[in-house]
C-alpha cells in the first residue's frame, strides 16, 4: 500500500484536521473549524485538501476518520433514537430494572421506561437456560411497541458465551416490526457484566440514526468529489471499521478521536511498545501502547453520565499543559496548577508580557522553544527577554517540577521496570524537558505530530476481538485460547480484514473466582490489513 | 408463618428500642466503602448491592441499624448473603426477594420469625446486598458481623469460633428452587454443601444462616462492625471531599471506633503477577502471588502477597509483616479507594495498610480454623502489631 493516497480526518472540539498521506508521507494537510454538524467541517478540511495537493480525486484509495458524531448527541441528548428495551433474564435479575441509574434527561430523549421489557429467559454460564425465552411475551411488547420505537436492544444473561436467546428474540422483533427495524443485540457490543453490557447495547440503538445520517452525507461528499475510495471510521481501539459496519455499531466510535491520536504517533515515529505523551494547553493524556495499540482500560466508561463496559484507551490525564500556572512562593515552586491560561496565553503569560508564570514561560526563559509550527497561524512571538527578569532559580525548579510530573505519569501507565520509548506530542511537547527523563529510554518528537490524529486515522487495520468461557478442566489451555483466537479472527474478517493478515494483540485471561474447578474467561484482541 | 409482616419501625418499638439508625443512599455508600477496605481485598463488586439497596430505598422502604445491646436476648436473627462466583453475579444479578425467600423459608423451618438481619461479613456485596434484603424484608439490621473483613468460606467466623453453627442454612435461587442445608455442628460440611448446591444453581446462591437468638449475637458477633465499617467510609469520602490524605483518615477513624492502630507499611506499584490453577491447596478460590516495588520512601523494596481471593500475608523484602487472620488493604494513596485481587492489574498503584484483626477472630479457636497454619503456611499467628511494632 505504498503509493496508495489516503485521505484521513480526526475531528475535535475545535478544529477539524485533515491530511492526504502517500504511503508514510504526509502530501498534505488542512484544518477547518468544527461545525455543530461535523460534516461540513470534513467537507471543507477535505476540499481544502484536493484544492492544496491537486491529487486526482480518483487515485485515493481510502478515506477514515475519526468522529465525535455519537459522543456529541449522547452528551447533548440531541437527535437520539426512542430504543424498545429487552431484557432476558427474569426470573432472575429483577432486582436492578434497566435504565437503573441513569441521568432522568437521557432515559426521557431514549423513550423512558415505558419501553422497557424484562423478558423471561437468559442462560447460566455454562449453557443451560436459566428458563426457556417467553417468546410469546416478546411478540406481545413488540405489538405494544409498534410506531412508537426506531430501534431495539436486546441484551440476554450470559450472551457473551451464549447467544442463542438474543438471536432468537431478534427474530421475533424483526417479524412483528419489521425489517426496517435496527435491532443492536448487546453480545456484539460488550463482554460480561449485565448492567454495563445493557447499557452499552441501549445507547448504540439509542444513536443508529445519528450515524446513519453522518456516513450517508458523507458518502455523497465524497463521491460528489470524484473519490471512489471506501469509506472508514476508527472506533475506540485505535483501529478502523468500514462505515457500513459502522453504522451497526456507532458506540464503537466514542473514544474514536483520542484512539487516533496516539495511533497516529505511533504510525509518525514507528514505535510500536512505548508510551505516548500528548501535551496540550491544559492538560497531558498519557497512554500505553502495545504492538502499536492503545491499551485498553479495564474499568467502566462512564458515557453522557451512564456507566458501561464499552472498551475504550486506557489514559491517563494530569493536569499540566504549556499553558499551566507554576505557583511558587519566592524561588521555590508551591504547585503546578492544575488552574492553567489555556487560549490566554498571548495575554497572561510572563514571556507576552503579562502576570502570570507558566510552564510555557520556562521554557522560553530556559531558552527551549526552539520550534514554531507552521499550523499554529499566530502572530505571536515569544519574548525571552520579558522573562529574563525571572529568578533562575525559581525557572530551574519549574522545570525539574514538570519533569518530576511527567516522569510519575509515565511511571503510573507502565507495567515494567525497563525503560521504554516514549512518543511527545501536542503543542505541549516543545516546552516540557525532553532530556533524562526517568523511566524513559529515549523521547521522539515525530514530525507533523500535530496533525497526528488525522494521521492515526489512515493506517489500514482493522481491529476485533472474541472471548469465551472455557474449563481448563476439560480443555487444555492452549486449545482454549487457539478456538477463542479464531472467533476473533473471523470477527475481524466479517468487520473487513483480509483474513490471512490478521494476528493477535493481546491475550486475557480473567479467573472465575468464589467457584470450584478451574473456569476461566478468555478475550483475545486481534488485527488485521484491509489493504 | 402466621401474621402479618410488621415494619422494622414496629419491631423496635416492639423492643422499646429508640436507638437506631436511619440509612439512606449516602449511609449505604459509606458504609460499603468502608466494608470494601475492611474485606482484605476480597469481597466483590459494590455496584450490584448498591444499586439494589439504592433501588429498596427508591420503593420508599426503610432500612434501619440497631445496636446489638438494644435487642431482647429471645428474639431470632439470622446472616443473609450471596455465595458463588463474584463474576457470575455481575452478569446475573439477583431476583427481588430472593432473599426474602430464604429469610422465609428458614422461618418455616425454625418455626420461628425472624426480627432481624445480620451482614455475614464486610464485603462489596454482601455489605450493601444484606441492607437491601432488610429493606424488602422490612426488618432492622443488627451493627453486628461475623467477620469484620471478608473471608472466602461460609465458617470462618466469629460465631463457629464462638461455638455457633451456620446450620440450619437455606440455600435459593432466582427460580424460587430451596435447598435446606443442616449438618448440625459440622460448619465445614455445610460449607463444602452450600458450595456445590451454588454450583449447581449456576454459579450464584442466596441464603439466610447462622439463625442466632438476640443473646448469641451479642455473645458471639464483631460488635458494632457495622459501624467501624461506616466511620471509615466515611473518613475516606470525607477527605477526597477535603482533599486529605485518605489514609491518615482512615487510621484515625479505626483509632476512634476500635482502639487500634493501623499500620501504613508500604507504597509501590504491581510488578508483577502469578495466579495458579490447581494445585492440593486450591479449593476453588483464585490463588496466586503479587509482587510489588516499592515508589517515593519505599523504593528498591519489594512486596510480595499471597491472596486466596482475599489477600494472606504480606513479606516486604522477604520479612513477614502480616499474617491472617489479620487485615490487609491495598489502597489507591489519592482517593482510599481499595484494589481488590479480582480487579488488579500490572501498573496498579497502591498504599498498603495493615489492621490488627477484631480479638474475637483471635482466640485459639480462631487462629486454628483461619491463620497462618489453615492457609498451607508453616508459621505461627502474630499478630500484626506486634511485627509492625
Amino acid at each position: 500500500m505504498t503509493g496508495e493516497l489516503r485521505v484521513g480526518f480526526d475531528v475535535g472540539g475545535t478544529f477539524t484536521d485533515g491530511v492526504l498521506m502517500r504511503g508514510k508521507d504526509v502530501v498534505v494537510k488542512a484544518k477547518s473549524l468544527t461545525t455543530q454538524d461535523v460534516t461540513a467541517g470534513i467537507v471543507q478540511a477535505l476540499d481544502a485538501l484536493l484544492n492544496k495537493s491537486r491529487v486526482n480525486p480518483a487515485e485515493v484509495a481510502m478515506v477514515s476518520l475519526g468522529t465525535t458524531h455519537t459522543t456529541n448527541a449522547l452528551i447533548e441528548r440531541r437527535n437520539l433514537n426512542k430504543v424498545g428495551i429487552f431484557r432476558l433474564g427474569a426470573p432472575a435479575t429483577t432486582a436492578i430494572p434497566p435504565l437503573t441509574g441513569w441521568p432522568e434527561d437521557l432515559k426521557q430523549a431514549i423513550g423512558g421506561v415505558k419501553l422497557v421489557h424484562v423478558i423471561r429467559g437468559g442462560s447460566e454460564y455454562d449453557g443451560r437456560d436459566i428458563v426457556p425465552l417467553d417468546k410469546q411475551a416478546i411478540a406481545e411488547a413488540c405489538r405494544k411497541m409498534k410506531g412508537k420505537v426506531d430501534s431495539v436492544a436486546v441484551t440476554g444473561v450470559f450472551s457473551p458465551i451464549i447467544s442463542d436467546h438474543e438471536e432468537q428474540a431478534a427474530e421475533i422483533v424483526q417479524e412483528v416490526l419489521g425489517d426496517d427495524i435496527h435491532i443492536t443485540l448487546s453480545h456484539r457490543i460488550a463482554t460480561i457484566s449485565l448492567l454495563e453490557r445493557e447499557n452499552s447495547a441501549i445507547l448504540n440503538a439509542s444513536v443508529i440514526t445519528v450515524m446513519q445520517r453522518a456516513v450517508n452525507s458523507l458518502k455523497t461528499a465524497v463521491s460528489e468529489r470524484g473519490i471512489k475510495a471506501p469509506l472508514f471510521i476508527v472506533q475506540n481501539d485505535g483501529s478502523v471499521m468500514s462505515v457500513d459496519y459502522a453504522v451497526d455499531y456507532p458506540i464503537f466510535t466514542v473514544a474514536s478521536g483520542p484512539a487516533a491520536s496516539v495511533r497516529g504517533s505511533v504510525y509518525l515515529s514507528g514505535i510500536e511498545d512505548g508510551v505516548v505523551v500528548d501535551i496540550g494547553g491544559t492538560s497531558t493524556d498519557v497512554a500505553y501502547i502495545v504492538k502499536g495499540f492503545p491499551r485498553e482500560s479495564s474499568i467502566t466508561v462512564t458515557i453522557g453520565g451512564v456507566k458501561t463496559n464499552i472498551r475504550c484507551p486506557d489514559l491517563l490525564s494530569i493536569a499540566l499543559g504549556g499553558g499551566t500556572i507554576v505557583k511558587h512562593q519566592g524561588e521555590k515552586v508551591s504547585a503546578l496548577g492544575p488552574e492553567s491560561v489555556g487560549y490566554n496565553l498571548v495575554r497572561l503569560g510572563k514571556s507576552f508580557g503579562g502576570p502570570l508564570l507558566t510552564v510555557h514561560d520556562t521554557a522560553v526563559a530556559l531558552g527551549k522553544l526552539d520550534r514554531k509550527l507552521e499550523v499554529f497561524k499566530t502572530d505571536f512571538v515569544t519574548h525571552p527577554e520579558k522573562v529574563n527578569a525571572l529568578p533562575r532559580k525559581l525557572v530551574d525548579n519549574a522545570w525539574a517540577a514538570v519533569k518530576a510530573t511527567i516522569e510519575e505519569a509515565i511511571d503510573k501507565m507502565k507495567t515494567t521496570v525497563e525503560p521504554v520509548p516514549a512518543i511527545f506530542i501536542g503543542g505541549g511537547a516543545m516546552v516540557v524537558p525532553k532530556e533524562g527523563i526517568a523511566g524513559v529510554s529515549k523521547v521522539l518528537c515525530p514530525d507533523h505530530f500535530e496533525v497526528g490524529g488525522a494521521v492515526g486515522t489512515t493506517i489500514a487495520e482493522i481491529g476485533a476481538y472474541a472471548e469465551g468461557v472455557v474449563d481448563l478442566e476439560k480443555e487444555d489451555r492452549d486449545n482454549a485460547i487457539a478456538r477463542v483466537t479464531e472467533q476473533a479472527k473471523d470477527n475481524a474478517k466479517t468487520a473487513g480484514a483480509i483474513r490471512e493478515t490478521v494476528e493477535v494483540i493481546d491475550v486475557e485471561e480473567i479467573p472465575f473466582t468464589y467457584m470450584p474447578g478451574k473456569r476461566e474467561k478468555v478475550r483475545i484482541r486481534v488485527k488485521g490489513k484491509i489493504l | 408463618m402466621k401474621g402479618q409482616r410488621v415494619s422494622s419501625r414496629d419491631i423496635l418499638q416492639e423492643w422499646g428500642t429508640k436507638n437506631f439508625r436511619v440509612i439512606d443512599k449516602k449511609a449505604i455508600s459509606e458504609i460499603t466503602l468502608g466494608a470494601s477496605i475492611l474485606a482484605t481485598g476480597g469481597g466483590g463488586d459494590p455496584e450490584i448491592g448498591l444499586l439494589w439497596t439504592y433501588k429498596v430505598l427508591d420503593e420508599g422502604k426503610e432500612i434501619l441499624m440497631v445496636d446489638p445491646m438494644e435487642i431482647p436476648d429471645e428474639i431470632q436473627t439470622a446472616s443473609t448473603a450471596c455465595l458463588g462466583a463474584a463474576l457470575v453475579l455481575t452478569e446475573k444479578p439477583p431476583s427481588g426477594g430472593v432473599l426474602n425467600l430464604a429469610i422465609r423459608r428458614l422461618e418455616q423451618y425454625l418455626e420461628r420469625p425472624i426480627q432481624a438481619t445480620i451482614p455475614i461479613e464486610c464485603g462489596g456485596v454482601n455489605s450493601p446486598v444484606a441492607y437491601a434484603a432488610a429493606g424488602e424484608l422490612g426488618v432492622p439490621v443488627i451493627d453486628v458481623d461475623g467477620m469484620n473483613r471478608a473471608f472466602p468460606e461460609l465458617q470462618m467466623t466469629s460465631w463457629v469460633t464462638h461455638g455457633v453453627h451456620s446450620s440450619p442454612t437455606v440455600s435459593v435461587d432466582n427460580r424460587k428452587n430451596i435447598t435446606v442445608i443442616d449438618t448440625g455442628d459440622d460448619d465445614v460440611l455445610a460449607e463444602t454443601l452450600a458450595r456445590r448446591v451454588a454450583m449447581a444453581y449456576g454459579g450464584i446462591s442466596w441464603i439466610a444462616t447462622y439463625p442466632l437468638t438476640g443473646r448469641q449475637v451479642r455473645e458471639t458477633s464483631i460488635l458494632n462492625s457495622q459501624s467501624i465499617a461506616w466511620a471509615a467510609g466515611h473518613a475516606v469520602m470525607c477527605a477526597r471531599q477535603e482533599h486529605l490524605d485518605p489514609i491518615a483518615e482512615l487510621l484515625k477513624s479505626l483509632k476512634k471506633e476500635r482502639d487500634v492502630e493501623g499500620f501504613r507499611v508500604f507504597r509501590g506499584k504491581i510488578v508483577d503477577i502469578r495466579r495458579e490453577f490447581g494445585s492440593e491447596t486450591n479449593k476453588g478460590f483464585t490463588l496466586g502471588q503479587v509482587i510489588m516495588g516499592g515508589i517515593d520512601e519505599y523504593k528498591g523494596q519489594t512486596a510480595s502477597l499471597d491472596f486466596q481471593n482475599e489477600w494472606l500475608n504480606l513479606r516486604v523484602d522477604g520479612e513477614v509483616l502480616c499474617l491472617p487472620p489479620d487485615l490487609i488493604a491495598i489502597l489507591d494513596s489519592e482517593t482510599g479507594e481499595p484494589i481488590r485481587t479480582d480487579i488488579m492489574k500490572y501498573g496498579y498503584r497502591g498504599t498498603i495498610v495493615l489492621i490488627p484483626a477484631h480479638e474475637r477472630m483471635r482466640t485459639p479457636k480462631g487462629i486454628e480454623m483461619f491463620g497462618p497454619r489453615h492457609f498451607g503456611y508453616d508459621l505461627d499467628y502474630v499478630p500484626v502489631e506486634t511485627l509492625n511494632g
